[in-house]
């Protein structure tokens, strides 16, 4: 197989599912590519266009970019991924893909703060020990797990479910560049200039649970993605956690489904690291960060107080033993710091 | 042959002396009313005509002309029947002059009876300026009771106010107004936990900071809200009395209590029932009734954006301004706002239990609302979490008389300034003492939170209300960081 026929075919963005028909169909990627240029089979007018794209066009646009093209089987895609059936031909990638397996914290992004505050202290266990940490960049638990990557000094993968060219959602650009910033990587199977479409997601699910030795899902409800995600980890092979939450609550329902099904409860950080060093064997820890800005007085306490998911003020100023006016005016100095952030009327730890 | 009798007309909320003269002239039969009177004065002349007869006066068949004076003030309904038959009487002599030496308003009945009407608390106020008794039907004289230096007397006929007037027969003194208890204050005792918006609440207290408080449903935040008039200064008698006039002119007699008045208008209520207006004479809105006191917009993201900016320059100046055709009036609206939201559509995002239902891209549209011309005006602003259960039957807070002596001080030390903190211009700010500290903080903040210059202005307000209530001179570091955090979030 060339992988000038499979750059041009991933880059006309079809969903995989008939990506593989029209490869069964014509014999050959390059059949499809040319039965998509030639009209022999009906798309829409941009997929065409993108099918009759050169190869050579393809690339520097990609260079353009700083997108890196890995190829199924070839250098620098991981091997982990390349052996399960059904994964990309071609990947899309920015920075760093690690070669070994890691950690995929998932969950909903309707997340309450008890999975929130989970994902992030999940997030940040794994990536101390050294373990990849993947999520797919969503609002909720999956920015939470790589916000706690960030946090530790590890390395994440984000796995995208449009172009690399799109940060989707526009919010969480920074935290995307942090994590490259930080060694990081960031990895898709749709094209530059694909936009972030429903239909795009639930695929691009297969990828997360690819690239990770076992899964960890911290808050989700009956549907959604993280359940996809958790039903491509069993598909795959792979080891499936799940954090028991609240049986009456909607949002831990599917955890809790997970576990009843035969998911490994997780009880806290300690028992994941333990549960997971058997899975995937020591992982590269992270050489430690630079001392953190010292802070002093009723703002460390303030910071000790804080739950990884954050607080309400007035939760931190009790359990920190302060009056509100001295928290008010110590949480204002950490917010100038960087050390806290403010997101409606909670207070998170970070930036 | 003449004859003038006092009445009194509504300028805004301000009761303005009215002269009510009568000119008995030869020649042939006629009743001309003049000085802008409207349809109910005009039918003046039928009632006061069978009112006379059913009295067993006579009705003088001449030429009679009635001037209302001044011409410019705009005179409504029939509340001078009663002056012009006094005047009437007098000009044609059949009754002493001293009979005009009176305040008087009211409406006639056909059988010289005398009906309430709109302006007692004016005419008690007119009538204790001017030195004279005050003539008052049942149901008007009740509110001019109120004013202390006024002599009220009730007059149940034309008879009995023609007696009154020559100090005849003694008067019978109006029974004083039921004293209500202002239904609207809660204590701040009774509410538990909270410590933030306690807080909150006593800087906007002290400074007269509009505040909003951002919090799910059920957190408290309008009994929160009915905290605050009752820790704000008690009303002086020269204000409780603008405060009964504002709610007489909007037809709402009202006792004067000392206790800064609280109105909640609904999101759904008509533009004119919140700002003022209405068809005929205007009429004043929530916002005048809310005068001096508080004015509570309850589910702020639920009023109509055009509301909002309607209110945004009565707010400011403190005075709402209608004009239409040959009228324009002022109502007074130096109010202090509080208003309450949800942090988003469904309530819960933040939420220590529940998660939040709402679409992102919804959340963001929901908290874009949350900003504009009004919202600027707002210097404070406060998370209110619903409470953990066990805070519940925690021990009673502070009451608000604790907080209000407090805010009393503070407010002295702006009273010497010159100006309330919330009114404070950019260029008062930068004339206030800062402290070194202070002016470092403030510039880091404006370079890692992105404060705009409003925000900026915003803070250094609070800032100097946190100062007054520590009672130091010169704003410190300790007092901006406060402030920073009761500034708008995110
Ligand atoms: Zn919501």
């Amino acid at each position: 197989m060339s992988d000038e026929a499979r750059l041009r075919l991933a880059f006309c963005g079809l969903h995989p599912d008939r990506a593989d028909r029209l490869k069964r169909a014509f014999g050959s990627p390059a059949g499809a590519v040319g039965a998509l240029a030639s009209g022999r089979v009906a798309a829409p007018e941009a997929v065409r266009a993108a099918a009759a794209l050169p190869f050579a066009a393809c690339r520097e646009r990609l260079a353009r970019l700083g997108v890196t093209p890995l190829f199924r089987g070839g250098a620098g895609y991981p091997a982990h991924l390349a052996d399960l059936p059904g994964a990309p031909d071609v990947l899309f990638s920015k920075g760093a893909l690690p070669a070994q397996p890691g950690v995929a914290i998932v969950g909903t992004r309707r997340c309450t703060r008890y999975g929130t505050g989970l994902a992030r202290v999940y997030g940040q266990a794994c990536a101390a020990v050294g373990w990849p940490v993947i999520s797919g960049l969503a609002r909720g638990a999956d920015a939470e797990a790589h916000r706690g990557v960030v946090d530790a000094g590890g390395a994440g993968v984000a796995v995208l479910g449009c172009g690399p060219d799109i940060v989707y959602p526009a919010e969480h650009r920074p935290l995307l560049e942090s994590l490259l910033a930080g060694g990081g990587g960031m990895v898709t199977e749709y094209p530059p200039g694909a936009r972030p479409e429903p239909w795009r997601f639930p695929p691009r699910n297969r990828i997360i649970a690819g690239l990770a030795g076992a899964v960890v899902v911290v808050e989700a409800g009956e549907t959604g993605g993280a359940l996809i995600t958790a039903a491509a980890a069993l598909e795959q092979g792979r080891h499936v956690f799940a954090v028991p939450g609240d049986v009456g609550r909607a949002t831990s329902r599917g955890c809790n489904l997970l576990i009843r099904d035969g998911a490994t409860p997780v009880l806290d950080p300690a028992d994941l690291v333990a549960s997971l060093s058997l899975l995937l064997g020591p992982g590269r820890a992270p050489a430690p960060s630079g001392p953190a800005p010292p802070v002093e007085g009723p703002g460390r306490a303030l910071l000790a107080a804080l739950p990884p998911g954050g607080a309400a003020l007035e939760e931190a100023a009790t359990a920190a033993g302060l009056g509100v006016a001295e928290a008010m005016a110590a949480l204002a100095r950490l917010e100038v710091a960087g050390l806290v952030r403010r997101d409606g009327g909670l207070v998170l730890p970070g930036r | 042959m003449f004859a003038a009798v006092t009445s009194v007309a509504l300028v805004g909320i301000d009761p303005c002396p009215v002269r009510v003269e009568v000119h008995v002239g030869g020649g042939k039969e006629a009743f001309q009313l003049v000085g802008l009177p409207d349809t109910a004065v005009r039918e003046a002349k039928e009632r006061v005509r069978a009112a006379l007869l059913s009295s067993g006066y006579r009705f003088p068949y001449r030429r009679l002309t009635v001037n209302l004076a001044p011409a410019e003030i705009p005179k409504a309904g029939s509340a001078y029947d009663l002056p012009i038959a006094l005047a009437v009487l007098a000009a044609s002599g059949m009754v002493p002059a001293a009979v005009t030496g009176v305040v008087a308003l009211g409406e006639l009945a056909l059988d010289g009876a005398v009906r309430p009407a709109r302006g007692g608390l004016g005419a008690g106020i007119v009538a204790a300026a001017a030195g004279f008794p005050c003539l008052l039907p049942p149901g008007s004289a009740e509110e001019a009771a109120v004013v202390s230096r006024a002599e009220v007397r009730v007059v149940r006929t034309l008879a009995e106010a023609v007696a009154a007037a020559l100090g005849e027969t003694a008067p019978s003194p109006p029974s004083p107004p039921p004293e209500t208890a202002s239904g609207a204050s809660v204590d701040l005792a009774w509410v538990r936990g909270q410590a933030l918006a306690r807080r909150a609440l006593e800087v906007a207290a002290a400074g007269g900071h509009h505040l909003l408080m951002m919090g799910p449903p059920g957190a408290g935040k309008t009994m929160l809200a009915r905290c605050l008039p009752g820790m704000l200064p008690a009303l002086t008698s020269a204000e409780s009395l603008e405060v009964a006039c504002a709610w007489a002119a909007a037809g709402r007699p009202r006792p004067i209590p000392s206790e800064p008045p609280f109105r909640s208008p609904h999101h759904t209520a008509t533009p004119a029932a919140i700002v003022g207006g209405g068809s005929g004479v205007p009429v004043p809105g929530e916002l005048t009734l809310a005068h001096r006191g508080v004015l509570f917009l309850d589910e702020l993201g639920e009023f109509p954006p055009y509301l909002l900016d309607a209110l945004r320059q009565p707010i400011e100046e403190g005075w709402v301004h209608i004009a239409r055709k040959g009228i324009a009036v002022r109502f007074p609206c130096d109010v202090q706002v509080a208003a309450a939201a949800n942090p988003c559509p469904c309530g819960y995002a933040g939420d220590r239990l529940v998660a939040c239902t709402c679409p992102p891209a919804g959340v963001a549209r929901y908290r874009r609302r949350f900003s504009g011309p009004l919202l600027d005006r707002f210097d404070l602003q406060v998370a209110v979490p619903r409470l953990d259960p066990a805070d519940l039957c925690g021990p009673e807070g502070e009451p608000s008389a604790a907080v209000r002596s407090r805010v009393a001080v503070a407010r002295r030390l702006q009273a010497e300034r010159g100006a309330l903190n919330r009114s404070l211009s950019r260029r008062d700010l930068d004339a206030l003492q800062w402290r070194p500290e202070a002016t470092r903080l403030l510039r880091a903040a404006a370079d890692r939170l992105a404060l705009t210059a409003r925000g900026w202005d915003r803070v250094r307000r609070v800032a100097r209300t946190l100062a007054d209530l520590a009672g130091v001179g010169a704003v410190a570091e300790e007092q901006v960081a406060e402030a920073l955090s009761l500034r708008a979030a995110g």
